[in-house]
């Protein structure tokens, strides 16, 4: 019944969202639910590593970028952008597997350096290799639409939250959980918790790197290394963190909190706004590490159901 | 015979920049060594201590008298930090540390950058004393006064640090608690000043990268880009191991100057990147190779 | 000397200690048995000052002790070898030794206890310059007492000292802590391995599922009952 019901109100809202390019005629608020469908899906997808299997990963940044790269490489290059989105997902994928396999082999404890790690030399790496900024081809500027950014960041999200919603959902989300409950116990209960933290790790990946295509169709010129930056390693971390790690919905609530906060404190405030995201940031790590949905679970709002158990 | 000198003086240079590294590597290793923190914030606090001293050298005072007033007000600071914040991380388990730390070191990083551009705006800052350009010609090498200098402080520093831990009382403590704070309590240790008194420590020593970096070039937001640099080589020296800093540093610095003669400036960052990652997946000792089973 | 009144301990939202009251007196060895998990190793930890505790009150020689740190409790005069020995390491028998008189006030004897605690146990004049980390598990326990020797205070928490040791290490390891009893030193041990505890401890307490359930002289205790069937396996005659 619960069931039914979560389902029927995701697919009011996302008809409402469908139609919203119809509705609104605003660039700015278009932009702004494009960024929102972003951060929702980086946030969603690192959560699944993060969140449900308890590998805090601060690496994300390298998945986007290599997201957004290998999609703007091939878009630019007359790929249709849903190949070259799909294309760059697999791309983040190859990326983890590479290198952040091993980060995963590391003592206890040590993933979240070991993929940071991975993220700033990405972020050097193209700093050095790529320095000069991407533009827009001309014939490309011309076919430039917002509505179509809009729903490839829509549809994108939407997948991202089914994927994530299904692997939780399965037993290969019952795995997950354990290991994050207790790695130790889990194994000795005989889950090969290497194989499952790597399946989270991979899957993680591909759905940033889609979220990094998003940013590539979007983005109409900037800096290569812009998207290798490691903002796009925490800022996922703090929405979820906002919204509560470990919970379907917190990401999305995360974001809708960031974004709308951000927003806020950056018309009225200007660049002060940073330092009172900054400050936030860490009086969330420090007191609230729950997240609104711990808040929303002890005052039994009917938001707060499946898979909760937070850490 | 002009080639092996021009790589000399590439080498020369790396070894100064690698000096500097080095430094930077030592108060990150400190802490983590310690108690297995890692300040993301510390290139931001460095680059504060930058400020600090512009600020003092536009009075008039030199960048190296400078230090030990920057050293002072970081330790302070670095102790504020500490009490606030770090602090409330100390009873968690490691895991649980090294993320937390991670996380509002990034938080208090945007504070400190952001803040320092909204004062001082994002341009590019150095200090510029009579002496900046002098060099010493030895050997056909030319070596800069200041890279000397520095390396020389860096060099007395250690010696001092070397001797405040295995000499005195604190220092027997500090590698007491770092090895089982619960017993070395009950060895009427006070483990939490210690701590706090640790991690002022290591941002205090932040004040000399600090005045050899305003020598250079800085802005507001040039902290991240050191702290990465202290990260990898805190890696390559085993994660903690504060003597093994110097010839990691040292290392980063020469193999980054031998790429700049070989393959030219563009991929001085990446190559030595690359080699890092290739001794670390060779020889495993340190991060990548601690315990590799689960 | 020691005094415990109506002590309470929480792990979070979990009691683990009910109302526990339970005194040494001066020059006493006094015991606290039970099995595992009964609450010993709790108690003794936050006499230790190294857990929090609820409710109750703590006193040593008039002193309240509730709730201080336990680098403040061994300046009061109580000392502890914890459970597992928990020596440092990386560092010689020698250097953990000289750690355990760290204290400001140990420091000026600190020649004096370390020829003292090699003359109770000549062995580690031999190993001083080895790791700590490398001894044998009774050679461990040694430097361990040892350690808590250096402060020269006059009481002595002993937190299971018959764990991971041979029977005639345990023996061993007993006879030296009752000649340090008799040199003045007040021991409160708490004690898996009950029949031995109980043959050298003056008096005992009994600890089941966190409460004190017993109490009285120990050879008397050795006899009861109780004691003979819950923790020495015998029949009721």
């Amino acid at each position: 019944m619960k069931d039914l019901r979560q389902l029927s109100i995701a697919v009011c809202v996302i008809g409402l969202l469908v139609f919203i390019p119809f509705v609104i005629r605003s660039e700015y608020l278009i932009n702004l639910l494009i960024m929102f469908f972003l951060y929702s899906t980086i946030a969603q997808s690192w959560n699944l590593l993060g969140g449900f299997t308890g590998q805090v990963s601060l690496g994300h940044s390298a998945f986007f970028g290599m997201g957004d790269l290998m999609t703007r490489l091939l878009w630019t290059w007359k790929l249709p952008i849903l190949l070259a989105s799909f294309a760059g997902g697999v791309s983040s994928m190859l990326l983890a597997a590479i290198v952040g396999m091993p980060c995963l082999r590391m003592k206890r404890g040590y993933f979240p350096i070991g993929t940071l790690a991975l993220a700033v030399i990405a972020q050097i790496t193209i700093g050095n290799i790529l320095p000069l900024p991407t533009y827009l081809p001309r014939e490309y500027m011309e076919g430039y639409t917002h509505s179509s950014r809009y729903y490839l960041a829509l549809s994108i999200a939407i997948v991202t939250l089914w994927v994530v919603w299904r692997t939780v959902n399965s037993r290969t989300g019952l795995a997950f959980l354990a290991i994050r409950n207790d790695e130790a116990a889990a194994e000795a209960m005989g889950i090969k918790t290497f194989k499952f933290k790597v399946k989270a790790l991979l899957i993680s990946a591909f759905l940033t790197g889609l979220g990094g295509s998003i940013f590539a169709y979007h983005q109409v010129s900037y800096y290569h290394e812009a998207s290798f930056n490691l903002s796009w390693s925490f800022l996922p971390t703090l929405a979820t963190f906002i919204g509560g790690l470990g919970t379907i919905i917190g990401p999305i609530l995360g974001s809708v909190c960031f974004l709308t906060l951000n927003e806020l404190f950056a018309i009225t405030l200007g660049q002060i706004h940073l330092v009172i995201f900054g400050f936030s940031f860490v009086l969330i790590v420090l007191f609230l590490p729950g997240g609104l949905m711990s808040l929303f679970k002890q005052i039994k709002l009917p938001l707060s159901t499946r898979s909760l158990r937070g850490p | 015979m002009r080639k092996v000198g021009f790589m000399g003086q590439t080498l020369v240079y790396g070894i100064l920049n690698g000096t500097v590294y080095a430094m930077i590597a030592l108060g990150i290793a400190l802490v983590f060594g310690i108690m297995k923190y890692l300040n993301l914030a510390y290139g931001s606090l460095i680059i504060i201590g930058a400020y600090g001293s512009l600020f003092l050298f536009r009075m008039g005072v030199d960048p190296f008298a400078s230090i030990p007033v920057i050293l002072v007000t970081l330790f302070l600071g670095g102790a504020i930090l500490y009490k606030l914040f770090f602090s409330r991380l100390i009873e968690l388990p490691e895991g649980e540390k090294i993320k937390n730390s991670l996380l509002i070191g990034f938080g208090l990083m945007n504070v400190f950058d952001n803040l320092a551009f909204i004062i001082w705006t994002g341009n590019e800052r150095s200090l510029t004393p009579t002496y900046s350009g002098v060099t010493f010609e030895i050997l056909d090498l030319r070596i800069p006064l200041i890279g000397l200098i520095g390396g020389l402080i860096a060099f007395f520093l250690i010696t001092i640090l070397h001797l405040l831990l295995s000499k005195t009382y604190f220092g027997t403590s500090v590698m007491a608690v770092s090895q089982d704070h619960e017993a070395a309590g009950l060895m009427g240790v006070n483990v939490n000043r210690t701590y706090l008194i640790s991690f002022a420590i290591s941002v205090g020593l932040a004040s000399i990268p600090s005045v050899l970096i305003g020598l250079q070039s800085f802005s507001a937001t040039s902290g991240m880009q050191w702290f990465n640099k202290g990260i990898v080589v805190v890696m390559l020296s085993g994660m903690g191991n504060i003597y093994a800093v110097f010839p990691a540093g040292l290392f980063l610095g020469i193999i980054e100057a031998l790429s700049v003669f070989f393959f030219g400036a563009t991929y001085r960052e990446v190559t030595g990147l690359v080699v890092i990652m290739l001794v670390l997946i060779l020889f495993p000792r340190g991060l990548m190779g601690k315990r590799i089973e689960s | 000397m020691l005094k415990v009144e109506h002590l309470d301990v929480l792990y979070g939202d979990l009691q683990v200690l009910w109302d526990i009251s339970l005194e040494v007196n001066e020059g006493e060895f006094v015991a606290l048995i039970g099995s595992n998990g009964a609450g010993k190793s709790t108690f003794i930890r936050a006499i230790a000052g190294l857990l929090k505790f609820e409710r109750g009150a703590i006193t040593y020689n008039g002193i309240l002790l509730n709730n201080k740190s336990p680098h403040n409790i061994v300046e009061v005069g109580i000392s502890m070898v914890p459970e597992g020995r928990r020596l440092f390491p990386k560092m010689t028998v020698l250097k953990n030794l000289e750690m355990g008189a760290f204290v400001k006030k140990a420091r000026m004897t600190r020649f004096e206890a370390l020829n003292q605690v090699y003359a109770t146990f000549p062995i580690l004049k031999e190993r001083s310059q080895q790791l700590a980390g490398l001894l044998s598990g009774g050679e461990q326990q040694m430097v361990a007492i040892g350690r808590a020797l250096m402060a020269q205070n006059k009481f002595l928490l002993l937190d299971e000292m018959s764990l991971g040791l041979s029977p005639l290490m345990v023996k061993n390891i007993f006879e030296i802590i009752s000649k340090i009893n008799k040199n003045g030193i007040s021991i409160l041990i708490v004690e898996q391995n009950v029949p031995l505890t109980l043959r050298t401890a003056n008096r005992a307490y009994l600890m089941e599922s966190g409460r004190i359930v017993g109490q009285g002289d120990a050879k008397i205790l050795l006899k009861s009952p109780h004691v003979k069937e819950a923790y020495l396996g015998m029949k009721p005659v």
